[in-house]
């Protein structure tokens, strides 16, 4: 079994539920490992409520603690500052 | 001044011009808020994204064209902010990173610390819960979760950004997670949720 799992590395022991869930968090899983997750998540309770729990909140994070646009001033003072600026 | 460790470029002026107005100025709006959550402090994430895209300008030819600006430019808004803000920082309690790491790598830590932060909690943080929590992580721990969770970045490049391994990267990732868990976990109690 564990070598149908993608998430085992060959000179590492079996990841825990908790790695396999950060690598999915963390968009660092590959498409093997994302399809084997998801089916890991519908036999595993405590996986499921996990990912949900954290994806509701990276989802709250980017839509709260993205702050929209520069300020317009700070734009220009760049734009103003790079015109007087020379080369090293 | 060690930007990044490419061969240095040669460009004429205008493409100097070209590279700066394309490649870099279409992230001013993530190095503002980047900087905006570093400093804590509006007036100061101006200066601090001017400084940085005055070193950019400068240092223009140490960054090959069309490679990842947006981490070069990340990287260098993160040295000016540890070089020129840190030691100016207001913020409180100044902490010994190592000291917290130290701290966060054990054991006591990894624990399931939030059984009690539900999702149906997080629905009713419409206004500041999750930026004031994120905002009350020690800036380290803040760093990691701007850079995975609001830019996108890959452990690669978290790790070039923030001059630390790869598995430096992962673990503090981990831990801020856990981290910021718990003082949501705290806003929920404080808004009537009850433990599960």
């Amino acid at each position: 079994m564990n070598n149908m799992n993608p998430f085992v590395k060959p000179e590492l022991s079996k990841p825990t539920c908790m790695e396999m869930l950060q690598t999915i968090l963390d968009d660092e899983a590959t498409d093997d490992q994302k399809k084997y997750f998801k089916a890991h998540m519908d036999q595993c309770m405590p996986c499921y409520k996990s990912y949900d729990l954290d994806m509701s909140i990276k989802q709250l994070l980017q839509s709260k603690c993205c702050g929209g646009d520069a300020p317009q001033d700070l734009v220009e003072k760049i734009k103003v500052q790079m015109a007087q600026t020379k080369f090293i | 001044m060690e930007l990044e460790e490419t061969p240095k470029q040669h460009y004429s002026d205008k493409e100097k011009s070209e590279i700066f107005n394309g490649e870099f100025m279409p992230h001013i709006h993530s190095m503002y808020n980047f900087g905006y959550r570093l400093t804590l402090d509006r007036d100061d994430a101006k200066d601090l994204v001017q400084d940085t895209y005055l070193k950019a300008y400068r240092f223009i030819e140490s960054f090959q064209k069309g490679t990842n600006a947006k981490a070069w430019l990340f990287r260098i808004l993160k040295n000016s902010f540890i070089n020129d803000y840190r030691k100016k920082s207001k913020e409180p309690n100044k902490v010994d990173y190592q000291e917290v790491e130290t701290y966060y790598n054990s054991e006591d830590v990894d624990r399931q610390i939030t059984p009690d932060l539900r999702v149906e909690s997080l629905k009713d943080m419409i206004g500041d819960e999750i930026s004031n929590a994120l905002n009350s992580l020690d800036v380290d721990f803040r760093t990691v979760i701007i850079l995975c969770d609001l830019e996108g970045f890959k452990y690669e490049e978290m790790a070039k950004i923030l001059d630390i391994p790869i598995g430096t990267v992962r673990s503090r990732l981990h831990r801020a997670r856990n981290l910021l868990k718990e003082k949501l976990s705290e806003y929920a109690k404080s808004m009537g949720y009850n433990k599960a």
